[in-house]
Protein backbone atom coordinates (compact mmCIF):
# COMPACT_ATOMS: atom_id res chain seq x y z
CA UNK A 1 0.00 0.00 0.00
CA UNK A 2 2.46 2.18 1.09
CA UNK A 3 4.33 1.40 -2.27
CA UNK A 4 1.42 2.63 -3.96
CA UNK A 5 1.05 5.60 -2.30
CA UNK A 6 4.77 6.84 -3.14
CA UNK A 7 4.67 5.54 -6.63
CA UNK A 8 1.26 8.14 -6.72
CA UNK A 9 2.64 11.12 -5.33
CA UNK A 10 5.41 12.10 -7.43
CA UNK A 11 2.20 11.96 -10.37
CA UNK A 12 0.30 14.35 -8.59
CA UNK A 13 3.17 16.73 -8.44
CA UNK A 14 3.76 16.62 -12.08
CA UNK A 15 0.42 17.11 -12.70
CA UNK A 16 0.11 20.26 -10.12
CA UNK A 17 2.98 21.74 -11.43
CA UNK A 18 2.36 20.96 -15.08
CA UNK A 19 -1.33 22.69 -14.24
CA UNK A 20 0.87 25.91 -12.32
CA UNK A 21 3.16 26.11 -15.75
CA UNK A 22 -0.20 25.93 -17.43
CA UNK A 23 -1.75 28.98 -15.31
CA UNK A 24 1.17 30.73 -15.59
CA UNK A 25 1.63 30.71 -19.17
CA UNK A 26 -1.91 31.72 -19.23
CA UNK A 27 -1.54 34.91 -16.76
CA UNK A 28 1.63 36.07 -18.95
CA UNK A 29 -0.16 35.91 -21.92
CA UNK A 30 -2.97 37.72 -20.76
CA UNK A 31 -0.59 40.36 -19.35
CA UNK A 32 1.40 40.65 -23.22
CA UNK A 33 -2.43 41.06 -24.59
CA UNK A 34 -3.46 43.90 -22.20
CA UNK A 35 0.41 45.38 -22.50
CA UNK A 36 -0.24 45.69 -26.13
CA UNK A 37 -3.70 46.95 -25.82
CA UNK A 38 -2.18 49.93 -23.04
CA UNK A 39 0.50 50.61 -25.80
CA UNK A 40 -1.88 51.30 -28.80
CA UNK A 41 -4.16 53.42 -26.76
CA UNK A 42 -1.40 55.16 -25.43
CA UNK A 43 -0.02 55.79 -28.73
CA UNK A 44 -3.24 56.92 -30.16
CA UNK A 45 -3.58 60.02 -27.35
CA UNK A 46 0.73 60.78 -27.51
CA UNK A 47 -0.43 60.85 -30.87
CA UNK A 48 -3.48 62.99 -31.24
CA UNK A 49 -1.49 65.33 -28.16
CA UNK A 50 1.17 65.88 -30.33
CA UNK A 51 -0.66 66.99 -33.38
CA UNK A 52 -2.26 69.98 -31.08
CA UNK A 53 1.50 70.78 -29.27
CA UNK A 54 3.65 70.39 -32.78
CA UNK A 55 2.98 71.34 -36.23
CA UNK A 56 2.82 67.82 -37.71
CA UNK A 57 1.14 68.39 -40.96
CA UNK A 58 3.71 68.24 -43.45
CA UNK A 59 5.64 65.20 -41.46
CA UNK A 60 2.02 63.16 -41.67
CA UNK A 61 1.64 63.82 -45.35
CA UNK A 62 5.52 63.12 -46.52
CA UNK A 63 5.06 59.82 -44.28
CA UNK A 64 1.45 59.42 -45.93
CA UNK A 65 3.47 59.87 -49.42
CA UNK A 66 6.47 57.47 -48.23
CA UNK A 67 8.80 60.40 -48.80
CA UNK A 68 11.19 59.50 -45.88
CA UNK A 69 13.76 62.06 -46.56
CA UNK A 70 11.96 65.06 -46.65
CA UNK A 71 10.00 63.50 -43.28
CA UNK A 72 13.70 63.78 -41.66
CA UNK A 73 13.94 67.04 -42.99
CA UNK A 74 10.69 68.05 -41.63
CA UNK A 75 11.50 66.43 -38.36
CA UNK A 76 14.51 69.04 -37.87
CA UNK A 77 12.10 71.87 -38.91
CA UNK A 78 9.66 70.55 -36.58
CA UNK A 79 8.02 73.73 -34.91
CA UNK A 80 4.84 74.18 -32.68
CA UNK A 81 1.19 74.71 -33.74
CA UNK A 82 -0.73 77.49 -33.11
CA UNK A 83 -2.89 76.96 -29.88
CA UNK A 84 -5.73 78.88 -32.44
CA UNK A 85 -6.41 76.20 -34.55
CA UNK A 86 -6.88 73.73 -31.50
CA UNK A 87 -9.21 76.76 -29.77
CA UNK A 88 -10.86 77.29 -33.23
CA UNK A 89 -11.71 73.37 -33.03
CA UNK A 90 -13.56 73.37 -29.75
CA UNK A 91 -14.78 76.19 -30.42
CA UNK A 92 -16.58 75.16 -33.36
CA UNK A 93 -19.19 73.13 -30.80
CA UNK A 94 -20.61 76.19 -29.66
CA UNK A 95 -20.31 74.42 -26.05
CA UNK A 96 -17.73 76.81 -24.39
CA UNK A 97 -17.40 80.85 -24.44
CA UNK A 98 -14.14 80.98 -26.49
CA UNK A 99 -11.58 81.90 -23.08
CA UNK A 100 -12.16 78.43 -22.41
CA UNK A 101 -11.56 76.92 -25.57
CA UNK A 102 -8.28 78.70 -25.20
CA UNK A 103 -7.58 76.98 -21.69
CA UNK A 104 -8.93 74.05 -23.07
CA UNK A 105 -6.89 74.13 -25.87
CA UNK A 106 -3.18 74.48 -24.03
CA UNK A 107 -4.20 71.83 -21.50
CA UNK A 108 -6.22 69.11 -23.00
CA UNK A 109 -3.08 67.74 -25.45
CA UNK A 110 -0.87 67.83 -22.22
CA UNK A 111 -3.44 66.14 -20.38
CA UNK A 112 -3.65 63.32 -22.96
CA UNK A 113 -0.22 62.76 -23.54
CA UNK A 114 0.53 62.39 -19.61
CA UNK A 115 -2.55 60.35 -19.14
CA UNK A 116 -1.46 58.27 -22.05
CA UNK A 117 2.37 57.92 -20.36
CA UNK A 118 0.32 56.65 -16.98
CA UNK A 119 -0.53 54.05 -19.10
CA UNK A 120 2.77 52.88 -20.53
CA UNK A 121 4.46 53.19 -17.61
CA UNK A 122 1.92 52.00 -15.09
CA UNK A 123 1.64 55.38 -13.26
CA UNK A 124 -2.02 56.02 -11.57
CA UNK A 125 -2.80 53.66 -13.71
CA UNK A 126 -6.28 54.18 -13.07
CA UNK A 127 -6.90 57.98 -12.51
CA UNK A 128 -5.20 58.02 -16.65
CA UNK A 129 -7.46 55.51 -17.61
CA UNK A 130 -10.61 57.36 -15.85
CA UNK A 131 -9.41 60.80 -17.31
CA UNK A 132 -9.26 58.91 -20.99
CA UNK A 133 -12.54 57.78 -20.81
CA UNK A 134 -14.07 60.56 -19.26
CA UNK A 135 -12.56 62.44 -22.17
CA UNK A 136 -13.61 60.21 -25.31
CA UNK A 137 -17.55 60.46 -23.45
CA UNK A 138 -17.50 63.87 -23.09
CA UNK A 139 -16.07 64.27 -26.81
CA UNK A 140 -19.05 61.74 -28.76
CA UNK A 141 -21.42 64.02 -26.83
CA UNK A 142 -20.25 66.95 -27.75
CA UNK A 143 -19.61 65.28 -31.63
CA UNK A 144 -23.58 63.83 -31.20
CA UNK A 145 -24.73 66.85 -30.03
CA UNK A 146 -23.04 69.28 -32.94
CA UNK A 147 -24.78 66.72 -35.25
CA UNK A 148 -27.85 66.62 -33.77
CA UNK A 149 -27.78 70.86 -34.04
CA UNK A 150 -26.93 70.83 -37.36
CA UNK A 151 -23.24 72.24 -36.84
CA UNK A 152 -20.57 71.49 -39.22
CA UNK A 153 -17.71 70.60 -36.99
CA UNK A 154 -13.84 70.03 -38.07
CA UNK A 155 -12.59 68.78 -34.57
CA UNK A 156 -8.97 68.45 -35.78
CA UNK A 157 -8.95 65.57 -32.73
CA UNK A 158 -6.03 64.23 -34.74
CA UNK A 159 -4.75 67.24 -36.59
CA UNK A 160 -5.70 67.96 -40.52
CA UNK A 161 -5.77 63.72 -40.52
CA UNK A 162 -9.09 63.35 -39.04
CA UNK A 163 -10.13 66.74 -40.41
CA UNK A 164 -12.56 65.35 -43.67
CA UNK A 165 -14.03 62.36 -41.05
CA UNK A 166 -17.82 62.00 -41.23
CA UNK A 167 -19.77 62.05 -38.47
CA UNK A 168 -19.77 57.47 -37.90
CA UNK A 169 -16.21 57.66 -38.63
CA UNK A 170 -15.69 59.96 -35.72
CA UNK A 171 -18.37 57.94 -33.62
CA UNK A 172 -16.62 54.52 -34.19
CA UNK A 173 -13.35 55.50 -33.56
CA UNK A 174 -14.54 57.45 -29.96
CA UNK A 175 -16.64 53.98 -29.17
CA UNK A 176 -13.90 51.65 -29.95
CA UNK A 177 -11.41 53.71 -27.73
CA UNK A 178 -13.84 53.75 -24.61
CA UNK A 179 -14.52 50.17 -25.29
CA UNK A 180 -11.06 49.35 -25.29
CA UNK A 181 -10.47 51.61 -21.99
CA UNK A 182 -13.22 50.43 -20.29
CA UNK A 183 -11.60 46.89 -21.00
CA UNK A 184 -8.11 47.82 -19.51
CA UNK A 185 -10.60 49.18 -16.46
CA UNK A 186 -11.85 45.94 -16.01
CA UNK A 187 -8.82 43.55 -16.63
CA UNK A 188 -6.98 45.58 -13.91
CA UNK A 189 -9.56 45.19 -11.40
CA UNK A 190 -10.04 42.02 -11.51
CA UNK A 191 -6.43 41.82 -11.69
CA UNK A 192 -6.04 43.39 -8.41
CA UNK A 193 -9.37 41.43 -7.07
CA UNK A 194 -7.50 38.67 -7.77
CA UNK A 195 -4.49 39.60 -5.96
CA UNK A 196 -5.85 40.92 -3.03
CA UNK A 197 -7.62 37.27 -2.42
CA UNK B 1 -2.13 63.44 -13.69
CA UNK B 2 -4.57 66.41 -14.25
CA UNK B 3 -2.41 68.44 -12.16
CA UNK B 4 1.18 67.72 -14.08
CA UNK B 5 -0.57 68.30 -17.58
CA UNK B 6 -1.32 72.26 -16.06
CA UNK B 7 2.43 72.86 -15.49
CA UNK B 8 3.41 72.42 -19.82
CA UNK B 9 -0.47 74.13 -20.41
CA UNK B 10 1.10 77.38 -18.29
CA UNK B 11 4.52 77.39 -19.83
CA UNK B 12 2.57 76.98 -23.45
CA UNK B 13 -0.13 79.77 -22.37
CA UNK B 14 3.30 82.01 -21.57
CA UNK B 15 5.11 81.32 -24.64
CA UNK B 16 1.80 82.41 -26.70
CA UNK B 17 0.51 85.18 -24.97
CA UNK B 18 1.12 87.52 -27.69
CA UNK B 19 -0.30 85.17 -30.28
CA UNK B 20 -3.58 84.21 -29.05
CA UNK B 21 -6.46 86.09 -27.96
CA UNK B 22 -8.37 85.39 -24.95
CA UNK B 23 -11.15 87.72 -26.01
CA UNK B 24 -12.05 86.67 -29.52
CA UNK B 25 -11.64 83.65 -31.79
CA UNK B 26 -9.44 85.88 -34.20
CA UNK B 27 -6.81 87.61 -33.41
CA UNK B 28 -7.57 91.92 -33.33
CA UNK B 29 -5.11 92.63 -36.06
CA UNK B 30 -7.27 90.62 -38.54
CA UNK B 31 -10.59 91.58 -37.98
CA UNK B 32 -11.88 94.71 -39.94
CA UNK B 33 -15.14 96.10 -39.37
CA UNK B 34 -17.58 97.04 -42.29
CA UNK B 35 -16.81 100.46 -42.04
CA UNK B 36 -13.28 100.29 -42.16
CA UNK B 37 -13.62 97.85 -45.21
CA UNK B 38 -15.65 100.51 -47.24
CA UNK B 39 -12.92 102.51 -46.61
CA UNK B 40 -10.54 100.28 -48.26
CA UNK B 41 -12.46 100.14 -51.64
CA UNK B 42 -10.76 99.06 -54.45
CA UNK B 43 -8.12 97.85 -52.93
CA UNK B 44 -9.20 95.11 -51.35
CA UNK B 45 -11.24 91.79 -52.87
CA UNK B 46 -14.18 90.62 -50.97
CA UNK B 47 -14.22 86.77 -50.68
CA UNK B 48 -18.04 84.86 -49.83
CA UNK B 49 -17.07 82.19 -47.49
CA UNK B 50 -20.88 81.26 -47.66
CA UNK B 51 -22.22 78.14 -49.44
CA UNK B 52 -23.16 78.58 -53.18
CA UNK B 53 -26.26 78.62 -52.62
CA UNK B 54 -26.54 81.67 -50.48
CA UNK B 55 -23.99 83.36 -52.71
CA UNK B 56 -26.09 83.09 -55.78
CA UNK B 57 -28.75 84.85 -53.42
CA UNK B 58 -27.39 88.03 -53.17
CA UNK B 59 -23.52 88.98 -51.88
CA UNK B 60 -21.44 92.18 -52.16
CA UNK B 61 -20.79 93.63 -55.32
CA UNK B 62 -17.77 92.01 -56.37
CA UNK B 63 -17.00 89.38 -53.97
CA UNK B 64 -15.54 86.45 -55.48
CA UNK B 65 -17.32 82.84 -54.05
CA UNK B 66 -14.04 80.78 -52.24
CA UNK B 67 -16.37 78.09 -49.69
CA UNK B 68 -14.42 74.77 -47.97
CA UNK B 69 -17.01 72.49 -50.01
CA UNK B 70 -15.28 73.25 -53.44
CA UNK B 71 -12.05 74.70 -52.06
CA UNK B 72 -10.24 73.41 -54.78
CA UNK B 73 -12.01 74.21 -57.51
CA UNK B 74 -12.82 77.78 -56.35
CA UNK B 75 -9.31 79.08 -55.36
CA UNK B 76 -7.56 78.95 -58.80
CA UNK B 77 -9.92 80.92 -59.54
CA UNK B 78 -9.36 83.32 -56.89
CA UNK B 79 -6.17 83.55 -57.41
CA UNK B 80 -6.75 84.61 -60.43
CA UNK B 81 -8.19 87.71 -59.37
CA UNK B 82 -6.19 88.18 -56.84
CA UNK B 83 -2.92 90.46 -56.63
CA UNK B 84 -0.25 91.23 -54.69
CA UNK B 85 -0.64 94.20 -52.20
CA UNK B 86 -4.30 93.68 -52.17
CA UNK B 87 -5.81 93.11 -48.87
CA UNK B 88 -8.59 89.86 -48.90
CA UNK B 89 -11.46 90.71 -46.62
CA UNK B 90 -13.52 86.99 -46.40
CA UNK B 91 -16.88 87.21 -44.74
CA UNK B 92 -19.31 84.75 -44.01
CA UNK B 93 -23.31 85.14 -43.11
CA UNK B 94 -22.91 86.18 -39.19
CA UNK B 95 -21.09 87.33 -36.57
CA UNK B 96 -21.26 83.25 -35.11
CA UNK B 97 -20.49 81.73 -38.40
CA UNK B 98 -16.99 80.23 -38.39
CA UNK B 99 -16.33 79.53 -42.03
CA UNK B 100 -14.76 82.94 -42.87
CA UNK B 101 -12.53 82.30 -39.96
CA UNK B 102 -11.35 78.59 -41.74
CA UNK B 103 -11.38 80.22 -45.43
CA UNK B 104 -8.89 83.08 -44.08
CA UNK B 105 -7.07 80.42 -41.88
CA UNK B 106 -6.37 78.52 -45.06
CA UNK B 107 -5.73 80.90 -47.33
CA UNK B 108 -2.78 82.45 -44.79
CA UNK B 109 -1.91 78.73 -44.51
CA UNK B 110 -2.07 77.00 -47.40
CA UNK B 111 -1.88 79.45 -50.48
CA UNK B 112 0.19 81.74 -48.02
CA UNK B 113 -1.16 84.54 -48.32
CA UNK B 114 -0.76 87.92 -46.14
CA UNK B 115 -3.22 90.89 -45.59
CA UNK B 116 -5.94 88.19 -45.00
CA UNK B 117 -8.89 89.90 -42.53
CA UNK B 118 -12.30 88.57 -41.50
CA UNK B 119 -15.29 90.90 -41.54
CA UNK B 120 -16.58 91.49 -38.46
CA UNK B 121 -20.10 90.37 -38.49
CA UNK B 122 -20.00 89.02 -41.54
CA UNK B 123 -22.98 89.50 -44.39
CA UNK B 124 -25.39 90.38 -41.90
CA UNK B 125 -23.10 93.74 -40.91
CA UNK B 126 -22.23 94.30 -44.12
CA UNK B 127 -25.76 94.26 -44.88
CA UNK B 128 -26.50 96.50 -42.48
CA UNK B 129 -23.97 99.02 -43.29
CA UNK B 130 -24.76 99.21 -46.49
CA UNK B 131 -28.59 99.64 -47.68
Amino acid sequence: MNETSNVQRPTLNVESSASVTTSTIKHQKSYIFWRIIDFVLAGIFIFAGLTKILDLDRLIADLQQIQFVSALADLRNLSLASPAEFASGIDNFKIVPWPVSVALAFYLPWLEIFSALGLVFRFLYRGALAILSASIVVFTLAIIAAKVRGLDITCGCFGHASQHWSFPAHLATNLAILVALLALFFAHARKRGIRQQ
Amino acid sequence: MAALALLPAAGEAIYFRDKISWRSAIAPSEIVTAEQARGWGDTAIWVDARQDDEFANDHVPGAISLNEDRWNELLPQFLAVWAPGKKIIVYCSSLSCNASREVAHRLRKEAQLSDVFVLEGGWEAWLKNNR
